[in-house]
């Protein structure tokens, strides 16, 4: 009975790790947007991204708090959060996809691998291919994701008052910075 | 053997759970505890102020306006409804020092008053560990009209009066805001009106706000001055500060459009000198308006 059951439970395990699943995760993916509109440029940043990837079938999950985004203007962080956002109701924006291709662990040169989604800001989720140039550090114990993608206000839902489109860029300008660091078991 | 299947299993459930990006992430969300924001829209409501202060390095320049009885003797088609009078004007500079501390200066036309208000944040609504907001609030006011009888003021001193408040809100939801303001107002002998009054008034403040859209709310705000340390038999009419509004803010500007009893802006002078009722007309249309500059640096920090 009891070799027999090993070898059910060994099999079940090996079958369940899969050798090169490896993931990688941060806390502090910084996240920047940029308004550019007539009267004035708008900049704000987060480092307080978190975000999980699965090396091995490219499976990322991302998420920021709105709250976590620092204004130059502490009046413009209010209006964001209470206006635009309204980030009592939404909390964080997310995204969570796969890449369409795989991430070559052992090459250091950067790699482009485009990411495919939904991302999710103000409570309206959209389907979105994000390009991301991922350079792999430290041999595979570090990975560096950079990424620019353009976020349309109209597409999520947040209403920019006509008063104001002088002040506020319709389409907004991300760009995140992170360096994920190698889950170890 | 069954115990060694159960530690197994569960080993093997652990391990599924692991390998998965969600539970990961999952693992990771431990939410920080932010700060409430804007429990109010502006650091006034009708007639009290609220908690909140001015962000650090923004000034604030205020108007404000009270207009006359629209009903009553002193109302009706003869003043348009109160609005050829003007009871009080207001205008002020407010400054953040910090975003805790804010300062400053204002006159009035209701006795031509100069007043000073120190404002400090001292507790900070938070989103999970802390329930209230408490903010601190001193005004003085200084009198310089001339006096109406010869030995009204005998002393400079005669003519400044402080009030103090502590400010206690909570932000229920986005869009319900309420506050209770109890406060103190220390006057010397010269500026009490009613011989049988008391110098020193308690009073009792009770505000709030409902946001009806993103950027217009329901603004009210009631003082109990009367039935506190205030004797009851006294010669003149006083009244309960009581005020309602619509508050529409447009960016930089907050606007506020009220109905009030009280003919006087500041808490100095409508504490103790509201002779005006709702219910004999002596209501009057008032507004109040600030407008935002930020003086801070204009580039971001990192």
């Amino acid at each position: 009975m009891r070799p027999f059951y090993f070898l059910i439970m060994t099999f079940l395990y090996w079958n369940t790790t899969p050798v090169n699943a490896q993931f990688y995760q941060t806390t502090s993916a910084e996240i920047r947007f940029f308004s550019s509109a007539p009267v004035e440029d708008i900049e704000a940043v987060s480092k307080e991204g978190i975000a999980v990837l699965n090396s091995d079938n490219g499976e990322i999950s991302f998420k920021v708090m709105m709250r976590s985004f620092k204004f130059e203007k502490s009046l413009m962080q209010e209006h964001f959060n209470e206006n635009y956002v309204e980030s009592e109701k939404y909390p964080a924006a997310t995204f969570k996809g796969e890449a369409n291709s795989k991430i070559d662990l052992d090459s250091s040169t950067p790699q482009e691998v485009v990411f495919k989604g939904d991302f999710s800001v103000h409570g309206v989720s959209r389907p979105r291919d994000i390009p991301v140039r991922i350079t792999v550090k430290n041999n595979g114990k570090a990975l560096k994701l950079e990424s620019q993608f353009d976020v349309a206000c109209k597409d999520h839902d947040i209403k920019i008052p006509k008063i104001l489109w002088e002040n506020i860029a319709e389409v907004i300008e991300v760009s995140v910075n992170a360096e994920f660091q190698i889950i170890t078991k | 053997m069954k115990k060694l299947l159960l530690i197994q299993f569960l080993l093997l459930c652990s391990i599924l759970q692991a390998q998965d990006v969600d539970s990961l992430m999952a693992n990771l969300s431990e939410e920080k505890d932010y700060r409430v924001q804007a429990t109010f829209k502006s650091p006034r409501l009708v007639l009290l102020q609220t908690n909140e202060t001015q962000k650090a390095k923004n000034l604030a320049f205020w108007v404000g306006h009270r207009f006359g009885d629209i009903g009553g003797e002193f109302g009706g088609s003869n003043t348009l409804f109160g609005l050829d009078i003007a009871t009080d004007l207001y205008l002020g500079f407010d400054y953040g020092i910090t975003d805790a501390l804010t300062v400053g200066i204002g006159r009035s036309k209701f006795n031509e008053s100069y007043s000073g208000l120190v404002k400090y944040r001292l507790l900070w609504q938070e989103e999970d560990s802390m329930p209230l907001s408490v903010t601190l609030f001193g005004q003085s006011s200084w009198i310089t009209r001339e006096p109406f009888s010869r030995n009204e003021f005998d002393k400079e001193s005669d003519r400044i009066s402080h009030f103090f408040q502590v400010i206690i809100a909570r932000k229920f939801s986005p869009g319900v805001s309420f506050m209770i303001n109890p406060g103190f107002l220390i006057r010397p002998e010269a500026q009490v009106q009613d011989i049988d009054d008391s110098d020193n008034l308690f009073a009792l403040g009770i505000g709030g706000r409902v946001k009806i859209f993103k950027r217009i709310s329901i603004i009210a705000d009631y003082t109990f001055v009367n039935g506190l340390s205030r004797p009851d038999d006294l010669q003149t009419d006083y009244y309960n500060p009581f005020g309602v509004g619509v508050e529409i803010e447009t960016g930089g500007h907050v606007f506020a459009l009220n109905f009030q009893n009280s003919q006087a802006i500041i808490a100095n002078n409508f504490i103790p000198n509201t002779t005006k009722s709702w219910s004999d007309g002596g209501v009057r249309f008032g507004f109040m308006i600030s407008r935002n500059f930020n003086l801070g640096p204009k580039k971001i920090a990192n």
